[in-house]
């Protein structure tokens, strides 16, 4: 796998439309199974998630359980789903010990029930290179909202 | 509808068995509701864990008035309306900080941490007749706490805090006792979440689970003993999980899941005998209270799943505030305590069942905001306007201690509620 900024964004965007679509098992797929999904909570980037609460910090079998209760059809805050199209950019990054780091911001129209949110923040992905693809082991995602009421975040970021 | 304004019209508002939708939907009752419930009884700020140090604030809210929670220089937790002596506007940009001086951005008084007016920009155009300890903050006019818990109400009189709470008293001791010295550490931070409902859906029903949190609990089936919010084992709200719903009095309610907890306390131990210190855990309990004790409240977990009225929750390992915006619109506070004084891997997978749970992100609270928003749709249809809540009102019977007693899915708690509320909104 070439790390380029051309593979590095194709990745990052075949990301996106897997959320953006539900198509959560291929997104499952894409993880390690040492895998860290990371969304903190009360804006507090880089806390310590063993002593502080957060949106979400999933290992792999909670990542797993989280995906698996999506098709659930009792999952009734995602009955109807959630309709979202994000947009990804301003993305960087950084090869450190093997790992590919990247940052990039979000941008996210999620409308479900007559109404429409606008979700935005940064992501911070730890990727490996692995045959064609890439693998993602950590995902952080900073959400500029971390700190408010919320209603909904049943959806993936 | 005008809301009523007399006892008889709130006893055909609220019946035993069957409740007049508008009190979910009517804004004239909301109005009432924060003047008689939220602008007169006893409410539930926090925990002064939240404030733990010196000049340590919370900005939040009594009902509808703003009001600061904070610790002064001297260590003592105060409760102020937040409004600035001169014109009134609130203190503190930030919901949550440290400040020796809390200053007023408007003109520039400042006040001590403690309350007191330290200083005005040229004060000498007040005149000689202007005296500054005139206009300290403002405290609020009654403030009590029960083991750090900060209960505060607008009304110069009425019942202490502990007639207030009276039976439901135990129950906050529970939360608190799941550590071996008691306390608490509220730093943890807070879920904010939030639903387009009535203020009275959230809590404390135990009929609800099996439908709107099926995938929950099936998931329990699927991956047992690591799935989502795993404090419990088997069905703790089958009728033959031998638990209970409990009315306490004043309107506290509470799930009480406490016989079904003991039945699996060994399994519930193994799984914290597995955790990095969990042996010493154990072991800090017992010393503390004794085998005997600390086996119930090991078995309890620290989760007394007991409702305060009006505004407090203790559900897992969470205070949960409840802030009625308006009369379709909540915000739900949820503050994970962590414990003091027990390995750090017990505060952690305490942390993370709340997580998988709790939290606008959680595998339950979303469900409940959805079904509540769904619930207070439904309620806009007035063809039929009642709300039926009968469920075990037939086998429901006192416990020893005065506590009225249902099968888990009966509608005890809602009824408990309900009455306290029909007592509060008919006092003048
Ligand atoms: S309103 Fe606070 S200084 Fe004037
Ligand atoms: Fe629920």
């Amino acid at each position: 796998m070439d790390i380029t900024r051309e593979t590095i964004e194709s990745f990052l965007f075949h990301e996106a439309d897997l959320l953006d679509e539900f198509a959560v098992e291929e997104w499952l797929a894409l993880w390690t199974p040492d895998a860290c999904y990371w969304v903190p909570c009360n804006g507090r980037a880089g806390g310590d998630p063993t002593r502080e609460v957060s949106l979400i910090y999933d290992d792999y079998a909670r990542l797993q359980d989280r995906v698996w209760r999506l098709a659930s059809p009792a999952a009734h805050s995602q009955r109807p789903r959630s309709r979202m199209r994000r947009v990804v950019g301003n993305i960087r990054f950084e090869l450190r010990e093997g790992e590919l780091h990247t940052r990039s911001n979000f941008l996210l129209a999620e409308l479900r029930r007559g109404r429409q949110e606008i979700w935005s923040g940064v992501c911070q992905h730890r990727l490996l290179a692995s045959g064609d693809n890439f693998q993602i082991k950590a995902k952080t995602v900073l959400l500029t909202q971390s700190d408010e009421a919320i209603d909904n975040l049943s959806f993936l970021l | 509808m005008n809301a009523p304004q007399a006892l008889s019209d709130y006893a055909h508002l609220v019946q035993t068995d069957r409740i007049h939708g508008s009190i979910y939907t009517d804004p004239a009752i909301f109005e009432q509701e924060m003047a008689r419930i939220f602008h007169r009884g006893w409410l539930c700020l926090g925990h002064e864990a939240e404030i733990p140090q010196p000049g340590d604030f919370r900005a939040t809210t009594l009902g509808r008035q703003p009001v600061l929670m904070v610790r002064g220089d001297d260590g003592q937790v105060r409760v102020f309306m937040n409004r600035c002596r001169h014109r009134g506007m609130t203190l503190c940009e930030d919901e949550t900080g440290n400040e020796k001086f809390l200053r007023c951005w408007y003109h520039g008084w400042v006040y001590r941490n403690t309350g007191e007016l330290e200083d005005v920009p040229l004060a000498n155009a007040y005149g000689a007749q202007f005296r500054r300890e005139d206009f300290g903050l403002t405290p609020v006019p009654r403030m009590e706490s029960y083991r750090g818990f900060v209960f505060a109400s607008l009304a110069p009189t009425g019942q202490s805090l502990l007639e207030h709470l009276g039976l439901a008293r135990r129950y906050l001791d529970i939360f608190l006792d799941a550590s071996p010295t008691g306390e608490i550490d509220v730093t943890a931070g807070v879920h904010r979440t939030r639903y387009r409902g009535n203020w009275k859906f959230v809590g404390m029903d135990g009929y609800h689970p099996h439908y709107t949190h099926r995938s929950v609990m099936d998931s329990w089936k699927r991956r047992p003993g690591g799935g989502m919010a795993n404090l419990h084992h088997g069905d703790p709200f089958c009728d033959e999980s031998g638990n209970l719903t409990r009315d306490a009095g004043n309107g506290h309610v509470l799930l009480d899941m406490f016989p079904s907890r003991l039945a699996h306390v060994d399994e519930y131990l193994a799984g914290i005998r597995k955790r990095p210190g969990g042996e010493d855990y154990i072991a800090a309990m017992q010393e503390a209270h004794g085998p005997q004790r600390a086996r119930e409240l090991l078995a309890w977990a620290g989760d007394p799943h007991v409702g305060i009225y009006p505004n407090l929750q203790l559900i897992g390992i969470q205070i949960r505030i409840i802030r009625p915006l308006a009369v379709d619109d909540t915000e739900v506070l949820m503050f994970p305590a962590l414990l003091k004084d027990v390995p750090p891997s017990i505060n952690e997978m305490r942390l993370r069942q709340h997580e998988s749970f709790y939290g606008p992100a959680g595998a339950g609270a979303p469900d409940d905001a959805e079904i509540f928003e769904r619930n207070q749709q439904g309620l806009g249809a007035t063809v039929e306007p009642w709300v039926y809540l009968a469920r075990g009102l037939e086998r429901e019977r006192q416990d020893t201690d005065g506590s009225i007693i249902g099968m888990p899915g009966d509608e005890t708690t809602q009824r408990g509620q309900l009455r306290e509320w029909k007592r509060m909104m008919s006092e003048a």
